[in-house]
């Protein structure tokens, strides 16, 4: 019997935290003396890795332009500016460059991810090596951007292929690009005047407001070596401060009305229906009017109690796990895949255009191509759905690349623009996408024509 | 017109007088004359007259060229700022320049780019242009360098193969390539340099297959990925493939598609009915004729050639970037190359 008690108290995690306390607590006193006990332990199993601290609003930038115009030698400079205020540390211009292959998500993405703070905010920083790798990073979410910065020698001026640079940033959906002209040290003023002017012309072309773009002139090496201040260090103190102004803060997703993929749903007998799920955006509270839709259905209905953990909840928060108990709706009603939503904000769709990225075999993927007309399943959220895809501008697609399909699925599902979703067939994943435009839903002659064979589209075709 | 260069820039007066000299000299152009009046007074308010003058002169010139601005600026200097003499000086050290800069980065990696074909019924070509970023691979002048020389390696395959065996084929690494002759008299090399001088970014002209078949009854036929819209006899992309095969006239031509095939499902090699056997899993194929038909995978490829009555002689593919750089011949000695033109 006594053992046994002994065993128990090894297990019981109070006394466990006592015997850990009292193993390291004279290790650690002496160089922690602010900290509890209790945080020395915390901090004890976590030693590799430091805490991320949430104090400042987050923002994503990258850097783009010409290879030899300095973007690494910028971003290294940024580093070396701000680890002088201890708000970064400092990166050489060797570990940014060599970024390693990162896989992630079982993807590839080629990209050099660096963090830092300004005053006013805390930034993720990346730089892609082209078109492709940007362009994938956006489908797969891996690294965007909320705002870039262009970076252009002033002893070059703009390129043939600054016009490439910004056409990704339109098509990547970046509506604000702070410009640097780098090497001032190796130009004259009216040299970087030209080059302002050029930048702002081209800008202005490219559908930007050139006018109003701010235009920051230095030499990130001068700042990477701690030369020539006004153009070194000052030169990144303002193109920071720019940064900070000119790109707004992403809307946080706990601003955004309310949205919950119903995941399983239960009959609690005396309280009625309750719908789990994630919450995916946005606060909900008890007693908030919501619309349910999805598998061709929608309801109306009033969320009467909001539950996490067993214990109620005055207002659940975007990514809690919750319950919500709904009013006068039986469970056979809802089912997985459905959304619980702010009535009004979202609506369900069977015809949509999508940004894909095709998984190389490497990534998983399949080694064959497709074309139009392949049926594939389509996952996102909690609901998954078949859906005939249509390549609107190739005759098929190589894994491995990126595309624009137009997807029709079987029957309307809740669909947004921005929202991700994965194509599998059969047991592969074939690529992951993100929804870029809804269109008109189908037809019902249209939807029958989905079931259709390849002879049946071959005759009317031909009947044509 | 007199210059009396104070610290590397001339004095104010005299380019003053310059100015106006210059305004009148474009006159014609009412839209030159109104723009550099729009730049006048931008700068009046932007700061010294001085100033308005010389970067209008400069902004000219590298509008009209698309020199670099330190190129510009440099030429300027040398000729009193006169912009005619500039330009003429310019055109002149363009190609000179272009080899600097390709001696210069002729050791960075280059594997992006494009893979362009052109072909009739009896000649193909199949070229491989690399450059750094997928970005300059997008630019209007990287398309126009490849078309380049694609149709030099078209002429080529015209002029230069004679024959020996059904179809001529000829492989040219980036060497040999760069000697062909292309538009303008001008060698292939030449045009090159100018594009990397201008871009500022290492190109390589990878590799290339040129063609001729040489009896009437054997077809050529080519498909680059992804395909352009319309149909033509050139379309570049990041896959190319050319095809020779004998197919008789009175049935439905399907060379196109089955270059299509191979572009898509990459096979090894042909396959022989009698030698080789399919492979358990048809993913795996890798001899085409055993493989499933990429737009009718109901069939294979050999059901597909024999309802069309077709043979396969020979196909080559290319997919952009596949070759690993250390392998290739033809880079280690690019600096070298361009010493000898040098001189």
């Amino acid at each position: 019997m006594a053992t046994i008690s002994f065993a128990k108290s090894l297990v019981n995690p109070a006394v466990k935290l006592l015997l850990k306390q009292s193993h390291c607590s004279h290790i650690r006193t002496t160089t922690l003396p602010g900290l509890t006990p209790l945080s020395i332990i915390l901090r004890r199993n976590y030693a590799e890795k430091q805490v991320f601290e949430r104090t400042k609003p987050h923002c994503n930038v990258g850097t783009i332009g010409h290879v030899d115009h300095g973007k690494t030698t910028l971003t290294a400079a940024i580093t070396k500016v701000l680890s002088d205020l201890n708000l970064a540390q400092s990166k050489g211009y060797a570990d940014i460059d060599n970024a390693p292959e990162e896989k992630a998500r079982g993807i590839t993405i080629n990209v050099a991810h660096v963090e830092y703070q300004t005053d006013a905010r805390h930034y993720g920083h990346t730089d892609c090596p082209g078109h492709a790798d940007y362009i994938k990073n956006m489908i797969t979410g891996t690294a965007q951007m909320d705002g870039a910065i262009l970076v252009v020698a002033a002893t070059d001026g703009v390129m043939p292929q600054t016009r490439e640079h910004l056409i990704l940033a339109k098509q990547i959906g970046i509506q604000h690009v702070v410009v640097f002209i780098n090497k001032v040290d190796a130009a004259d003023q009216e040299m970087v005047e030209l080059v302002e002017m050029e930048i702002r012309e081209l800008m202005t072309e490219m559908g930007y407001d050139g006018d109003k773009i701010p235009v920051v002139k230095g030499s990130a090496l001068c700042a990477l070596e701690g030369k020539s201040k006004e153009i070194g260090a000052d030169a990144i103190t303002e193109l920071l401060k720019e940064v900070d102004s000119f790109i707004p803060t992403p809307v946080r997703e706990l601003d955004k009305p309310f949205l919950l993929p119903v995941e399983s749903v239960h009959s609690i007998p005396g309280r009625g229906t309750v719908v789990t799920g994630r919450l995916h955006r946005g606060v909900l509270k008890k007693g908030t009017e919501c619309e349910i839709i999805g598998h061709g259905k929608v309801m109306k209905t009033t969320v009467t109690g909001v539950e996490m953990f067993h214990k109620t909840l005055d207002e659940a928060q975007a990514g809690d796990q919750l319950g919500a108990l709904v009013r006068a709706v039986k469970r056979e009603q809802i089912k997985r895949g459905m959304v619980m939503a702010k009535p009004g904000t979202v609506k369900a769709h069977d015809s949509i255009e999508a940004a894909v990225y095709i998984l190389s075999k490497e990534e998983g993927g399949r080694q064959k191509p497709f074309t139009s007309f392949i049926q594939l399943q389509m996952f996102s959220m909690t609901w998954d759905c078949a859906t005939q895809v249509q390549i609107p501008d190739k005759e098929m697609v190589m894994p491995g690349e990126d595309t624009t399909l137009r997807l029709r699925l079987l029957k309307p599902m809740v669909c947004e623009a921005g929202q991700r979703f994965t194509l599998r067939l059969g047991d592969l994943t074939l690529g992951t996408g993100v929804i870029t435009k809804i269109n008109n839903n189908l037809s019902e002659e249209e939807r029958l024509k989905l079931l259709e064979g390849k002879k049946a589209r071959e005759k009317a075709a031909a009947k044509k | 017109m007199v210059n009396i260069m104070l610290n590397g820039r001339p004095k104010i007066h005299v380019i003053h007088m310059q100015h106006f000299s210059f305004k009148f000299t474009t006159s014609s152009s009412q839209k030159h004359a109104k723009k550099m009046l729009f730049q006048l007074i931008r700068h009046f308010h932007k700061g010294p007259v001085c100033r308005a003058a010389e970067s209008s002169l400069l902004a000219k010139l590298r509008k009209k060229t698309g020199y670099t601005i330190a190129n510009c600026k440099k030429a300027l200097e040398m000729h009193n700022n006169d912009s005619e003499q500039a330009e003429a000086w310019l055109n002149e050290q363009a190609q000179a320049m272009g080899w600097a800069k390709a001696t210069k980065l002729a050791g960075r990696t280059a594997l992006q780019g494009l893979v362009a074909v052109k072909f009739d019924k009896g000649h193909g070509a199949l070229v491989e242009l690399n450059c750094e970023t997928d970005f300059v691979a997008k630019n209007d002048k990287f398309h126009k360098m490849i078309e380049d020389a694609t149709i030099a390696c078209y002429k080529f395959a015209h002029t230069h193969l004679t024959a020996k065996g059904p179809i001529t084929k000829m492989e040219l690494d980036s060497e040999q390539l760069g000697n062909l002759p292309a538009e303008g008299g001008k060698k292939l090399s030449e045009t090159l340099a100018l594009f990397i001088g201008s871009v500022g970014e290492n190109a390589v002209l990878r590799r290339a297959e040129c063609w001729k078949a040489n009896s009437s009854d054997i077809k050529i036929s080519a498909y680059t990925h992804p395909a352009p819209t319309v149909s033509s006899d050139y379309s570049a992309g990041k896959y190319g493939a050319l095809l020779a095969y004998k197919q008789p006239n009175d049935v439905e031509d399907i060379g196109k598609q089955l270059c299509q095939h191979i572009v898509g499902m990459a096979p090894k090699k042909i396959g022989n009915k009698e030698i080789d056997k399919p492979a358990k899993d048809a993913d795996d194929e890798q001899a085409l004729i055993f493989q499933e038909y990429l737009l009718d995978p109901s069939y294979t490829v050999e059901e597909i050639l024999e309802e069309h009555k077709v043979q396969i002689i020979d196909y080559v593919r290319f997919s952009c970037g596949e070759v690993i750089e250390a392998n290739m011949p033809g880079v280690e000695k690019q600096p070298l190359d361009t010493v000898q033109t040098l001189q």
